[in-house]
């Protein structure tokens, strides 16, 4: 099994750590060079990772645990008002991403209200192109634990719900955490902090969770493993928005567009099979990007079989 | 505060001190009455401000010269330049007033003695300020909502759907109650 780590520190002879990333049969996902400091995300097999912290001990970086590394996470807000936005949507937002977690946010258009609060299935959707969803609602119980569930029903994603007064469950989210609501300014102060550990707490076990599912039946290959051939691809090394090839816990969102490059795509070699054969690709509902669903271990192999 | 959750009155409270304070309005504001009842999709607030200090001349805060075609304006007291921008916009439109620096104004075909009959009156700003206050404070999917401004004392009361006469009663009541209890 992969591992994602990050390693922080300068760039003499990180040309090794390269070299030694490689030779395990790791990836390199991600670089950030800033001047003489190197910050690399990797994900390596988890029986190898001794090896890259000696080597890391060896050139004086420092090696940071990323559990979220390879996830995309959609943090949600009735709308983008600014009695949501921009605290404490992006302070979430922001926290996530510090345990490696791409996040977006989004508002809903009719999210607001009591009995007017709706969703609607495109926006459903487009919550469902992501590995888990945060709903942050506001501060009153009645309108939480009676209306707004109802914006979070049918999503098949997991779901983590914020709201602000105490209750001890709700229906139709995998976690919940209390005590957060509304904010006109930003979470800096030690016990918001630790709510916002607390909501990367909860975030991290439904991830798990959803991990621990996929081990049951595996992919037929990781992630990070289709990333490394579609950055050899020149519309993903021409593509100048920010992070191309974003990964997923079951495949990845490459932000070219899907008609022009689809042929392209599914014609790419995986493993000695075209990535059609494993994977499903699709239209991403948000602008010109493209979807990529790993088929199972078992699913490829059985469809060989047939 | 009265409501029917505790958890809600709090936040908004805390709520309504921060943005008070975002907006520099702390030491104007007097006293604030919040009713909040989540099952009734009621939202009631009142907020009662400190006497302002009353109408401005012009000829207090700024130096007024009679020139060729005009009068120059030189203002002195920075804190009253927007207010008086404002005012002198509405009164003579754009084209006549030329702001020359930050604090010289030069009025075109308006003479220094009409100038300085001039009074700045604070209410509409104060009004305008609170207004804003209110609405970042109140919930956003309460839109339907009832005002009442006098007396320094103003009264929002929002909703979801319908207003209702009760609502409306309870809020005049809240309001009446505010200017009361202050004068007494």
């Amino acid at each position: 099994m992969y591992e994602v780590l990050m390693y922080d520190g300068g760039v003499h002879k990180v040309e090794e750590l390269f070299d030694l990333i490689e030779d395990i049969g790791g990836f390199v996902l991600q670089k950030t060079q800033v001047q003489v400091m190197i910050i690399i995300t990797m994900a390596i097999p988890s029986e190898d990772r001794p090896l890259v912290e000696r080597k890391t001990a060896e050139l004086g970086g420092k090696i940071i645990e990323v559990p979220l590394a390879g996830t995309e996470i959609a943090v949600i807000g009735p709308t983008l008002g600014r009695h949501h936005m921009p605290h404490p949507i992006c302070d979430i937002a922001e926290h996530l991403r510090r345990y490696g977690a791409i996040t977006i946010v989004m508002g809903l258009a009719r999210g607001r209200g009591r009995k007017t609060c709706q969703i609607s299935a495109e926006e459903k959707a487009i919550i469902e192109e992501y590995d888990a969803a945060i709903f942050m609602l506001g501060n009153f119980k009645e309108c939480v634990t009676h209306e707004k569930i109802d914006l979070f029903k049918d999503i098949q994603i997991p779901v983590v719900t914020v709201i602000g007064p105490e209750v001890d469950s709700l229906p139709h989210c995998e976690a919940l955490v209390c005590g957060v609501g509304r904010k006109v300014e930003r979470m800096r102060r030690a016990e918001e902090i630790a709510k916002l550990e607390e909501i990367a707490d909860r975030v991290k076990e439904v991830i798990d969770v959803r991990r621990m599912e996929i081990e049951e039946d595996p992919l037929f290959v990781h992630p990070s493993e289709i990333k490394d051939i579609l950055d050899e691809m020149d519309a993903v090394q021409e593509c100048l928005r920010p992070a191309p090839v974003v990964l997923h816990v079951d495949g990845l969102r490459v932000k070219i567009p899907y008609k022009k490059h689809l042929r392209e795509m599914e014609e790419l070699e995986v493993y000695g099979r075209k990535l059609k054969d494993i994977a499903i690709i699709s239209d991403c509902r948000l602008g010109d990007s493209t979807i990529i669903k790993i088929r199972t271990k078992a699913e490829v192999e059985g469809a060989i079989k047939d | 505060m009265e409501g029917t959750e505790q958890y809600a009155l709090e936040s908004y409270q805390w709520l309504m001190g921060r943005i008070l304070m975002d907006m520099g309005m702390s030491n104007m504001v007097e006293r604030v009455k919040l009713t909040i009842r989540p099952d009734q999709t009621l939202f009631i607030v009142s907020l009662r401000v400190k006497h302002s200090s009353g109408k401005r001349p012009v000829y207090d805060i700024a130096e007024i010269k009679a020139q060729e075609g005009g009068t120059f304006i030189e203002i002195k007291d920075e804190s009253y330049a927007p207010r008086l921008m404002a005012t002198l916009w509405r009164l003579y439109g754009r084209d006549r007033v030329q702001q020359l620096t930050r604090l010289e104004v030069f009025v075109e075909g308006v003479s220094a003695k009409e100038l300085s009959d001039l009074k700045l009156d604070p209410e509409e700003e104060t009004r305008s300020q609170l207004l804003d206050a209110i609405w970042r404070l109140l919930p956003e999917g309460l839109k339907v909502r009832h005002e009442f401004y006098d007396n320094n004392t103003m009264t929002i009361v929002a909703t979801e759907h319908g207003m209702t006469v009760d609502f409306i009663e309870e809020a005049k009541k809240v309001h009446q109650y505010m200017i009361r209890e202050v004068e007494e």
